[in-house]
């Protein structure tokens, strides 16, 4: 039999497999060069990090899918996830997997990834980011009276915002939101 | 008496000046020397590090080389700024190559990040350089036994290794005011606050799930020692009873508005009109 | 004058125990039915835990060789050991501590103490073979069915006369007091396992015949190839439990399938060029300290999918697309593959039922069972009737040699 490449033709069978020699095996590699990526070959799909996570049955990709896909080479599937954004930052896989994959840090990689290759960073991300080239804070003092009821000074001492929009101008956020 | 380098951050000054207040006036009466940082910046919390790492190491490695000329400790009461912090300073300290570059952006301004002084969370600084004993020393009006539920927030606990933060610590904090510590299921759980952005449904969810496990263990109070917590438990609890008609009824105090409190201090002095959920029962538990 | 002791199968474990009674100074019949001792361990090459060679032998022109192995090299010149090769036990009558093994003892058509390994025979006919490079006796054997003319040429030029074209197959009955038995096991040939396709394409292999591919004294010099055209191999997928833990085969695990597969997968993917490997699982079952060769397997990059396979099927190029259901994704995954790896079950070799019967011995899943379970005894299954190494169940070397020194130290010990 031919390669099953016709699209045209309707299927053969109802398997329709994922064609392992269509995924890019580069993505694990560049996952595991990452700062939190070296033990991620570690893996051996036990889904300790699922159970241990809050919201992965709100997921269609579980944690240790998505540690997979990114083994099996998934890039496209993976950096376009809802999940990876949506992971809580809470810790709870990366503190009990017993390989030592760094779990969470290493969706923060996907994640940093996703924005350097121009996947989708979620609105309400960018906005953030945009405070933040913006205005050098994420959170700024409206009510200063409820400062000084407090004997608070009413402005946050020390804190600059101009080093922050500067640095974050030259860097990927920048990049991602662009300075004013 | 310790001197520390205080790093507020940009969300406990502008929604939680009562936690800024409770917090400078507790270490006051233990002679602990908080001193501003100046000139530091947002540390961008965790949402920053998810789309630009390296400029979330350069800004949270700067406000870090920034204390290091003085050579005090940090000490911070958000539990974002204290994440970032700390992890940035664990990832710089085992990435030699990346704290290189990292050095590099500083070095325009004259900064490089060493690795010489550590970065503290508030309840931790005092527990460890004040002790348990010195703290009781000034606890005049104990609580009576009052149910507290402890919500330490993620990114104090987790991961174990670069917060080395041990929740034995909090709950002698709570228990040395005289407050019962009420333990339940979900203590380690997220309140949902960092997927505030992304999914609000879900992290509504989230704070049900914790709201309802303190509230079947019989809690009548929690605790939190980070804004962003505070936010998500406390002023969710309004938005929740508006929209769906639920109701927890249960205050969130900030740990040095209890400990104040216990100490003597008056409710204005601690900010108590400021929480979100009316935090007044909490005074009638306290002993004359 | 005290009886010998008979070891009936010459791989590790039996050679392991008559090499120790021997030199504790009692006499041993040490019999096996192929024509060179070692069992399956012959085919191994490398070897988990120490990664050791299997090649114990000094090298010589015709056998580079690594280590001296100082079992085998003492199995000949051990005056206390009696070497019968290309034998098999007929009948054993007596009882206990006067056993009459009757022994079928094929031709001798070379002697392996005259033969030299001058190589002459082997360029004057097939029949000749040299079954191993670290064969035992070092000699070459004769095979009748491969009989052709230049025979009797060989016979006459052979420098030491050690070949006997006549020789006949005789029959002799020894007297011993104990029975050792070290049958080993044998590697089941996967041809029922339907959806693996075993003996429907040549590039679908065990786990042992992938160790022989893998020998570096094999035919390919250790380079992986494809059995059907000779291509290299680019694409390998393994898959665990063919046979084992499957009531309609064999309900237990054969233990250490998994270690030798993750060994396997290591090597290719270290030791060889370019070489791809999955390996699709139930369980990964590495017990005690083998738990490292799974990590190091991780790290290495091979691939590990846990599932099944769906189906195979055979490209026009001599490749295999296997679809694999990844249990863990929920999700199908097609590879093309060009060796497609068995792990296929470990079974008691034939003739085993036979042997047990005759004797009266308990058996548990076909291999021989210890009279009762306390560990220290496994090794009992009888009346001064011992067994040891893989003749009690799947095992490794370790404890292969382990369970045969434990059955010398109760026959030395009864003896005092
Ligand atoms: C693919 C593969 C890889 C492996 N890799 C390793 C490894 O890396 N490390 C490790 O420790 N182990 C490994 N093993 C296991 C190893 O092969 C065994 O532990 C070891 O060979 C067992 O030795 P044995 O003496 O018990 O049995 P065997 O080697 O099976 O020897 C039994 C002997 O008895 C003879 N015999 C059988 N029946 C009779 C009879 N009725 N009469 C006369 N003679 C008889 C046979 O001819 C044979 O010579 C591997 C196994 C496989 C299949
Ligand atoms: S817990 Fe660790 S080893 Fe287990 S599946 Fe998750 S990442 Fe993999
Ligand atoms: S860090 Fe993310 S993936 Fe891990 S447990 Fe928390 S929410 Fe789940
Ligand atoms: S010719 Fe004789 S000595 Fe030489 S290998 Fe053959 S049998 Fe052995
Ligand atoms: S050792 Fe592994 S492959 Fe072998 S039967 Fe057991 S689980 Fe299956």
């Amino acid at each position: 039999m031919a390669e099953t490449d016709e699209k045209a033709s309707p299927p053969v069978t109802l398997v329709d497999p994922i064609d392992m020699s269509k995924l890019d095996p580069s993505f694990r590699d560049d996952v595991k060069s990452m700062p939190n990526g070296e033990e991620l070959t570690a893996c051996f799909a036990c889904s300790t990090c699922t159970a241990a996570c809050p919201i992965a049955n709100q997921w269609d990709f579980k944690p240790h899918q998505l540690i997979r896909m990114i083994l099996l080479g998934m890039r496209e599937e993976v950096l376009s996830s809802r999940e990876i954004w949506e992971c809580l930052t809470c810790f709870e896989c990366q503190e009990r997997c017993p390989q030592n994959v760094r779990v969470t840090d290493i969706f923060f990689d996907c994640k940093n990834l996703a924005a350097e290759e121009g996947y989708e960073v979620p609105e309400n991300v960018l906005v953030l980011g945009k405070e933040l080239v913006d205005k050098g804070q994420l959170y700024v003092v409206t009510a200063d009276w409820e400062r000084e009821d407090l004997d608070l000074e009413p402005e946050v001492p020390g804190l600059s915002v101009e080093e922050v929009e500067k640095i974050l101008k030259k860097t990927r956020t920048g990049r991602l939101v662009g300075g004013e | 008496m310790p001197t520390y380098n205080l790093y507020m951050g940009c969300s406990v000054p502008a929604n939680y000046p009562n936690y800024e207040a409770a917090m400078l006036r507790v270490a006051k009466a233990f002679d602990m020397e908080l001193e501003y940082m100046e000139d530091v910046a947002c540390c961008g919390s965790p949402n920053l590090r998810a789309f630009d790492y390296f400029g979330w190491l350069v800004v949270n490695a700067r406000t870090i080389a920034i204390g290091e000329k003085n050579g005090n400790d940090i000490v911070t009461p958000c539990n974002g700024c204290f994440g970032s912090l700390k992890d940035v300073l664990y990832h710089l300290k085992h990435d030699d190559e990346m704290r290189k570059e990292v050095n590099d952006e500083l070095k325009e301004e004259g900064l490089e990040l060493k690795g010489t002084i550590k970065v503290r969370h508030f309840v931790e600084a005092l527990y460890t350089d004040i002790g348990i004993d010195a703290i009781r020393a000034k606890v005049t009006n104990p609580l009576d036994g009052a149910e507290i539920a402890i919500h330490y927030g993620c990114h104090l606990l987790r991961p174990e290794d670069v917060t080395e933060f041990n929740p034995e610590v909090l709950k002698e904090l709570i228990r040395v005011t005289g407050a019962k510590v009420t333990e339940y299921p979900l203590w380690k759980q997220c309140c949902g606050a960092t997927v505030l952005p992304v999914n609000e449904p879900l992290a509504i969810r989230l704070a049900r799930d914790k709201l309802n496990s303190i509230k079947t263990a019989g809690a009548e109070f929690i605790t939190v020692v980070c804004p962003a917590c505070g936010n998500q438990l406390d002023l969710q609890q309004l938005g929740m009873k508006e929209s769906y008609g639920e109701e927890y009824d249960l205050p969130v105090l900030l740990y040095p508005q209890i400990l104040g409190l216990a100490m003597g201090m008056s409710e204005d002095e601690v900010g108590l009109n400021m929480n979100r959920v009316p935090a007044q029962g909490i005074l009638e538990h306290l002993v004359e | 004058m005290t009886s010998p002791v008979l070891v009936i199968g010459a791989g590790v474990a039996g050679m392991t125990a008559a090499i120790e009674l021997a030199d504790s100074g009692v006499k041993v019949v040490l019999v096996d039915r192929l024509r060179t001792i070692g069992g399956n361990a012959l085919d191994l090459y490398k070897a988990f835990p120490t990664d050791d060679c299997f090649y114990c032998f000094e090298g010589n022109r015709t056998r580079p060789g690594i280590r001296k192995c100082f079992y085998r090299s003492a199995m000949t010149d051990q005056p206390n050991i009696d070497l019968y090769t290309d034998t098999t036990v007929e009948e054993i009558s007596g009882e206990a501590g006067e056993f009459h093994a009757k022994l079928a003892v094929g031709p001798r058509y070379v002697d392996p103490k005259k033969c030299i390994l001058c190589g002459k025979c082997m360029e004057h006919s097939q029949a000749f073979e040299m079954l191993s490079p670290q064969c035992q006796p070092q000699a070459v054997v004769y095979n009748p069915s491969k009989a052709e003319d230049g025979d009797k040429k060989a016979e006459e030029e052979c420098p030491t006369e050690a070949i006997n074209l006549n020789a006949e197959a005789s029959e002799e009955t020894v007297k011993v007091s104990d029975i050792i038995i070290a049958t080993g096991y044998h590697e089941m040939k996967p041809v029922n396992v339907e959806e693996y396709g075993y003996g429907t394409h040549p590039n679908i292999v065990t786990q042992l015949e992938l160790a022989k591919m893998l020998d570096p004294n094999g035919e390919s010099a250790g380079t992986l190839l494809r059995p059907s055209d000779g291509e290299p191999v680019k694409r390998m997928m393994m898959v665990q439990c063919v046979g084992s833990r499957d009531e309609r085969y064999y309900p237990y695990c054969s233990k250490i399938c998994c270690v030798f597969a993750l060994k396997h997968a290591v090597i290719a993917t270290k030791e060889r060029e370019n070489i791809k490997v999955s390996v699709v699982y139930m369980d990964i079952r590495t017990y005690d300290r083998h738990e490292q060769y799974y990590r190091e397997a991780r790290e290495d990059g091979v691939e590990f999918v846990r599932g099944r396979v769906t189906r195979i099927e055979p490209r026009n190029d001599g490749s295999l697309d296997v679809i694999v259901y990844d249990s863990l994704l929920d999700k199908y995954l097609k590879s093309n593959i060009d060796l497609f790896v068995l792990s296929s079950a470990l079974e008691p070799p034939e003739g085993a039922s036979d042997l047990m019967s005759q004797l009266g011995l308990k058996s548990a899943s076909g291999f021989v069972a210890p009279v009762d379970l306390v560990a220290e005894n496994e090794v009992v299954v009888g009346k001064r009737i011992y067994a040891c190494g893989t003749a009690l169940g799947p095992a490794e070397v370790p404890e292969s040699v382990n369970q045969a020194r434990a059955v010398v130290s109760k026959i030395l010990q009864s003896r005092k």
